[in-house]
């Protein structure tokens, strides 16, 4: 299988529609306004349709009805609307089947919303709050590479499996060893190609912590907590299950206790509702 | 036309059962299913005489650990909480302790997750301290590895089956 074969798939990828990249790039610039934002989402009338809808819906059970997006921001509250146009933007390939990792129709979503919702919270918990977006976002799209590396792992999946099961690899060192990529590099490129930006694009690329230099970023330790306590509450996990590393020095930089683990795992069961509202959309 | 449709019906009813849930039926046509689990366990319980069965998904060993949730409010999401509540459920609804087959399945940890941060192996040691306060014996169980699990339990025959995705389905 040449890796060439592998790339070239990238094209076959819904491209990210320009809204979602271009409201990515305002919310990690710390001198944006909240003006250009909501001018972004008024140019995009389906959007705006969807989002007043959304803050209408009884979920959010409002004194009044939402007419405007300035309004929904007001209302709803601004990280709550970026986190709404994001899910809303994103979805459409992280919402196909993949059979080679066994997730059907809508369960990468399901973990990708998931995680990024619990990476969230972390933000706010772990003082990173000033890159909260940013860290939503990378939760939410940190797999992307999988929507390509999906059919070739089916092809090889027999062989990934003894790999991690009978000589103790990680699943993505054993993509990597038997496909010649794993789907931290293959998000990478896809994160290249859609012009994500630079610290997106690294937290993707190294969001199972296989990296020493990326257990010590703020940001991209915040994702790979999300993403393990996802797969430790077995939401949507998949064929590539539990395998992955764990880190514990990582919890001890963030002075992180097992009691604190365990509140969180309890705390994102407990959300998992307001999950449910932005998977309906 | 009626009966077939009835029939279809009754092959495909399926019920998923979520994390901090649990759900109890006597419907021989109904099979309930826990998707997905990591290091939560899901536990079924059966009485062959009542034909009641249930399974129960909890994802945390102990409810006076975790902070930010009530769990008066969410007895289903530990395990001291609540195997009290689902063994209660299954008496009041006819069946007897002594008579249910249990099956469990789940507890798995990522990778070098090992001493105080496995909670799937704290989960089984807290499960089986709850089973036993009812003398309930595990008829099989499929615990810890780095795989999720899927564990389904057919009311109708009170079979439970544990899938591993890419390996056979085990039926016990």
């Amino acid at each position: 299988m040449k890796l060439e074969d592998i790339v070239e798939q990238i094209d076959l990828l819904e491209p990210v529609p320009p809204i979602a990249a271009q409201i990515m790039a305002l919310t990690e610039d710390p001198n944006s306004s909240l003006e250009e934002i909501s001018d972004l989402i008024l140019n995009d009338p389906a959007l705006t349709a969807n989002l007043l809808r959304t803050c209408n819906s009884a979920f959010y059970s409002l004194s009044r009805r939402v007419d405007s997006v300035r309004d929904a921001i007001s209302l709803v509250g601004f990280d709550q609307i970026v986190e709404l146009v994001l899910v809303n933007s994103l979805s459409t390939n992280f919402k196909k089947e993949l059979v080679g990792y066994g997730l059907g129709e809508r369960e990468l979503w399901r973990h990708a919303v998931s995680s990024a919702h619990i990476a969230g919270t972390l933000a706010d918990r772990f003082g990173a709050s000033q890159s909260k977006h940013l860290i939503y976002t990378a939760a939410l799209v940190k797999d992307i590479g999988k929507l390509i590396l999906g059919r070739f792992v089916a092809f090889s999946y027999e062989q990934i499996n003894i790999l991690v099961h009978s000589q103790g690899h990680s699943f993505n060192d054993a993509e990597q060893e038997i496909i010649g990529m794993n789907h931290e590099q293959l998000g990478e490129l896809v994160a290249k190609r859609w012009h994500f930006s630079k610290k997106l694009t690294y937290i993707i690329r190294h969001h199972h912590l296989s990296d020493e230099a990326a257990r010590q970023d703020l940001e991209t330790a915040l994702v790979y907590l999300a993403d393990i306590i996802c797969m430790m509450m077995g939401v949507c996990t998949g064929g590539d299950g539990l395998c992955y590393r764990f880190y514990s020095g990582v919890l001890d930089q963030l002075n992180l206790s097992e009691q604190d683990l365990q509140g969180i795992i309890a705390e994102a069961g407990k959300n998992q509702q307001q999950v449910e509202v932005l998977l309906n959309l | 036309m009626e009966q077939q449709q009835m029939k279809t019906n009754a092959v495909s009813m399926m019920t998923a059962v979520n994390f901090s849930e649990m759900k109890i039926s006597s419907n021989p046509a109904e099979t309930l299913v826990a998707f997905s689990i990591g290091s939560g366990i899901g536990v079924t319980a059966f009485d062959p005489v009542s034909g009641f069965g249930g399974i129960f998904n909890f994802m945390l060993p102990d409810s006076t650990q975790a902070t930010g949730v009530d769990p008066g409010k969410v007895p289903l999401m530990f395990a001291d909480t609540g195997v009290p509540f689902f063994v209660k459920a299954l008496f009041e609804q006819g069946a007897h302790l002594d008579r249910l087959k249990v099956v469990i399945a789940g507890g798995a940890h990522i990778m070098d997750q090992t001493g105080m941060f496995n909670i799937g192996a704290k989960n089984y040691t807290a499960l089986k301290s709850g089973l036993a306060i009812y003398d309930l014996e595990i008829n099989h169980e499929d615990i810890g590895g780095t795989n999720s699990r899927t564990l389904s339990l057919e009311i109708g025959n009170g079979s439970s089956c544990i899938k591993i995705f890419g390996q056979a389905e085990v039926k016990v």
